[in-house]
């Protein structure tokens, strides 16, 4: 019986996974630190996308080539001075992001002041502010003005209005219009028709996400992340062994705050698919984890007399070729996304990428090493708390 | 062989087959220009032998262009609305009863009801006595002043009716543009989420969208002649008078209705039906408003429902109602409505009706609209639908009824009670919508999206391909094999569940063939692992397989638990990627476990085969 194999990593390797956990456990508390301080607002932040930070997002194709510079001028001069614009995709489509009105939730100043304004012009019988919708005002007049007089009041105030609407009275013989602000789209999709009118712009996709929906998706996506990982670590440890659990939980919030670097390092927006990522990182790279552990258990099993550190050694070794093949053959059905995907589906394989490298690291220096501290230190409690039969069979 | 290895044989041919035969839909969907998926020519364009023609796969917003939107219901101002409205309805009633009292009226911020008075214990009772279900008098009231606020509760319960107006509302109004599949769902935190593919104008939907509804009564005119000119210009319905038989012919029809009449008698009168609200006003517009006053009159249209021919199914019909053109009253004169047991009646006793209550002046109003116009219909028309038209019965001022026609089911005399009861509030409770989130998709973006999302999943699934060929040669072109039934089985199991491609939902496809080949990867390197310590080939495949088994599980339950946490969070194209993602998995268990096992089995079935693993 013969067969031809040959093997991207050599089969029989011998590396000291164990040896060099020290290095390891210092390069990536460098690595995780540096992101979690970059991420902080403080520091640097993450550039959370419309999804998350709220405001207005236009994918605009033009039929030439614009300056950036000038659609940067022309939105800021409408009053939008918070307006980024970036080239999206290749050089030669012409297409830009414009994103403009990355806004909190309106502070009661601005509303002091809108409300002010228009009660200093018409009679307002009552307004109220809800701070939990947060870009809505509602007046209530005995004798009403027009709408077009309202918005030009409270656009004078220094808040830009998206839309004035007629509300049924809250009590007879009243009138009420809601005021909803941060209004952008319109007017930058008319402005760039009057400037760049020869290059014929042409709005393909447009995202307008509300304060209030944006800071409570930001808190949503980081809870279900949270709620995988906690899910994961239970199963793992319900199929195999509570023992497990520290390591994993050690090897997922590795692989995803390393995930998150890919998004805090390179400035790339942060958005829903980006929770997406990292949600499938955190499903995906435990997979390694689970292998080697698996592994290591076999072994524990087979061979009795041999120390802890040289099975997992041994473990990891016997296991190399399969962690990193598995790996290799993901990261490779997504070369296609990385050589066409523009935009989202570009970062989405970039921060996939990083996850997987990240995964099969964790898995090899981080995982299985950390076993070993700490069937030791739960070897050291015993010793110290039970007798010694005791501490010599939780081995 | 054994005779299980022919039984799952047997299954993965089958799974195979079924799979193919399932995507001939979405192949037929995907050859026709984007234009024309979702019209009659691509109904018309599958063969017959193919399955049911619903049953293909979607695209996304993100990759056809359309309209997807979050609407937010400010539950809050319509709580502080119906407390405004119960401080006026306590100072009506107050004066009824002759309790002394200065004022009545919101406070703690819209949220409360204070009344002034120097006898505040005389109040307080008495209006606890009226309300006492609804409301409660909590303490710290000033000095001759009685505070009361509504339960909890009900509370809750109002904020829950208010969105769920919102949406009858907003279904209405999307239903009258005649959109290929809307979507409409409510999601948590008040909120309705509305997504219109292949939408393309986002400034009227908005604007429509976001108004408050309207809310009308209008007297019918059953007594008008003048549509019945109508029965020599149109074609007639099949059907009697009973109502036109479904299906309705392309175009509209003329049917009759009997009416009975304020003098006694009974009419039949001229109505006109269709099948989409588009086609009656089409007939409206050229055949029937020629013939009226638009002073005088107007033509409401209404949707019913009514059996097919085949009898078992319903189906929905729009019909006209002849009206008044004036308005007589609109819904800013009611103050409540809600489902309650008939007690005029013994013969009624406890069937379902709705009750209703005007405001102060909207009770005068009332009570000279229904005397004048005794045995007459009278119509409720919400954002231009005709949505009852029931007789008026007796004199109603401030509190009135709705009594159903009889021949339903109990149940369904309810539902239909609380249908009208919530399109009676919408128009006395306005619940204001405001856009919440916001996302248009362009209809040149989406093919282009989808030509490169194919592209890059071809370039993946190539390079999958020529890699487990190169390093496992022949085991690696069985993994082949089943990673591209893997592919196939993916997709006929979106068109079958009928959910979405998105962009992401691309990406997530592609993930799961490279996690699918992760397993053959698990499998392979333990066959060797096998081989190596000297077992047979038989052996070593049966022995790989049977170790590996639990690990594939695990990985593909961890990541699981990923995809099903992402489709219960995400929305819209991120749900579109959990769902692929949690599809591929279940596909990828299956392919690498069963199929690539059975073909395995078979090439290394004797003991002295060989194998290139």
């Amino acid at each position: 019986m013969q067969f031809k194999t040959f093997d991207i990593v050599p089969h029989g390797t011998k590396f000291d996974f164990v040896g060099k956990r020290h290095i390891a456990v210092v390069l990536s508390l460098v690595v995780n630190l540096a992101v979690i301080v970059w991420s902080l607002p403080a520091v640097n932040g993450l550039n959370f996308g419309v999804d998350f930070a709220g405001g207005t997002e236009m994918e605009v194709k033009f039929a030439k080539p614009v300056d950036p510079g000038a659609i940067r001028q022309g939105v800021e001069e409408l009053g939008f001075k918070d307006a980024s614009v970036q080239t999206y995709g290749p050089e030669a489509e012409h297409t830009f992001l414009i994103r403009v009105g990355r806004i909190a939730l309106m502070s009661d100043a601005d509303v002091k002041r809108v409300t002010d304004a228009v009660a200093a012009r018409f009679p307002v019988d009552t307004w109220n502010f809800n701070a939990e919708i947060g870009d809505k005002i509602d007046f209530q007049f005995k004798t009403a003005p027009t709408p077009e007089a309202l918005r030009a009041a409270v656009e004078e105030a220094g808040v830009r209005v998206r839309d004035v609407r007629e509300e049924a009275g809250l009590t007879a013989g009243t009138r009420s219009f809601a005021v909803i602000t941060q209004g952008i789209q319109d007017k930058v999709e008319r402005d760039l028709a009057a400037r760049f009118g020869d290059a014929a712009p042409e709005v393909r996709r447009v995202e307008y996400v509300g304060p209030a929906v944006g800071r409570e998706l930001r808190n949503q996506g980081f809870k279900a992340i949270l709620g995988a990982m906690a899910l994961i670590v239970a199963y793992v440890g319900l199929r195999f062994d509570f023992r497990f659990s520290p390591g994993v939980i050690i090897a997922i919030v590795h692989d995803a705050i390393v995930t998150l670097g890919y998004f805090a390092f390179s400035g790339r927006e942060f958005n829903l698919t980006s929770i997406a990522v990292i949600l499938t990182v955190v499903g995906y790279s435990v997979n390694d984890t689970v292998v080697v552990y698996d592994r290591i258990r076999e072994n524990q099993g087979k061979y009795k007399g041999k120390g802890l550190a040289e099975i997992v050694n041994l473990s990891v070794n016997e296991v190399l070729g399969r962690t990193f093949l598995t790996s290799f053959a993901t990261a490779l059905s997504l070369v296609g996304l990385l050589v066409y995907g523009v935009g989202t589906i570009f970062d989405f394989s970039f921060a996939m990428l990083i996850g997987i490298v990240s995964g099969t690291y964790s898995t090899w220096f981080i995982a299985a090493p950390m076993t070993i501290w700490l069937e030791e230190r739960a070897a050291r409690k015993k010793a110290r708390g039970g007798t010694p039969a005791a501490a010599a069979a939780g081995k | 062989m054994e005779s299980s290895w022919y039984w799952r044989v047997a299954l993965v041919v089958a799974v195979a087959l079924l799979s193919v035969y399932q995507l001939v839909p979405s192949w037929f969907y995907f050859k026709l220009p984007p234009d024309q998926r979702n019209t009659e020519a691509y109904d018309q364009s599958v063969p017959r032998w193919a399955p049911d023609a619903k049953k293909h796969l979607n695209l996304g917003l993100d990759l056809q262009g359309g309209i997807h939107l979050a609407m937010g219901v400010d539950v809050d101002r319509a709580v502080k609305a119906k407390v405004a409205r119960r401080a006026d309805e306590i100072a009506d009633f107050l004066k009824s009863k002759e309790v002394a009292f200065t004022e009545s009226r919101p406070v703690d911020g819209g949220r409360r009801v204070e009344v002034k008075s120097a006898s505040a214990d005389a109040v307080r009772s008495a209006v606890l006595d009226a309300y006492d279900r609804e409301m409660f008098a909590p303490g710290g009231a000033a000095e001759g002043a009685v505070l009361f606020a509504f339960k909890d509760q009900i509370l809750r319960e109002f904020q829950a009716k208010a969105v769920e107006q919102a949406e009858k509302t907003i279904r209405n109004r999307v239903d009258k543009w005649g959109v290929t599949e809307p979507d409409i769902k409510r999601k948590a935190n008040s909120q309705i989420q509305i997504q219109l593919p292949g939408f393309k104008d986002p400034q009227k939907a908005k604007e429509l969208l976001g108004r408050t509804a309207q809310l009308e009564f209008k007297i019918a005119d059953d007594e008008n002649p003048a549509l019945d000119a109508l029965r020599a210009t149109v074609p007639q319905c099949p059907g009697d008078r009973a109502g036109p038989a479904l299906p309705l012919p392309e175009g509209g029809c003329w049917s009759v209705e009997s009416v009975e009449l304020p003098s006694g008698g009974s009419r039949v009168t001229t109505i006109l039906a269709a099948n989409t609200r588009g086609e009656v006003e089409k007939l409206i517009q050229e055949k029937a408003n020629p013939l009226l006053d638009p002073q005088k009159n107007v033509v409401g249209i209404g949707e019913h429902v009514a059996a097919t021919a085949e009898g078992a199914f319903q189906a929905r019909y729009y019909r006209t109602y002849l009206l008044r053109a004036k308005t007589e009253l609109t819904g800013d004169y009611i103050a409540d409505a809600f489902v309650s047991a008939d007690n005029s009646d013994p013969l009624r006793q406890g069937r379902p009706v709705v009750a209703f209550r005007m405001t102060a002046e909207g009770g005068r109003l009332m009570d000279k609209l229904t005397t004048e116009n005794m045995r007459r219909r009278m119509a409720t028309v919400l954002d231009d639908k005709v949505e009852t038209a029931p007789y008026i019965q007796g004199r109603i001022s401030t509190n009135g009824q709705i009594t159903l026609g009889s021949g339903q089911t109990q149940q369904r005399q309810y539902e239909e009670a609380n249908d009208i009861a919530l399109v009676l509030k919408a128009g006395a409770l306005p619940a204001p919508v405001t856009i919440s989130e916001e996302r248009t998709v362009g209809a040149t973006l989406g093919p282009e999206l989808v030509k490169k999302g194919t592209v890059a999943a071809l370039i993946g699934l190539a390079a999958v391909l020529a890699f487990m060929v190169l390093y496992y040669r022949a085991s690696g072109l069985i993994a082949d094999v089943a990673l591209v039934l893997n592919g196939v089985l993916v997709l006929a199991i979106m068109s079958m569940v009928g959910s979405t491609l998105t962009l992401p939902g691309i990406a997530g496809f592609v993930l799961t063939l490279g996690m699918a080949v992760d397993a053959n990867v698990l499998i392979n390197e333990r066959i060797r692992e096998e081989m190596r310590a000297g077992r047979t080939v038989k052996l070593a495949v049966q022995q790989g397989y049977d170790r590996v088994f639990w690990t594939i599980f695990d990985s593909h339950v961890t990541t699981l638990v990923a995809g099903f946490v992402l489709a219960w969070y995400g929305s819209g194209p991120v749900r579109g990627f959990a769902v692929t993602l949690i599809i591929g998995l279940f596909a990828s268990m299956f392919t690498s476990i069963v199929v690539t096992r059975a073909i395995m089995e078979y090439f290394t079935r004797r003991d002295t085969a060989r194998l290139s693993v």
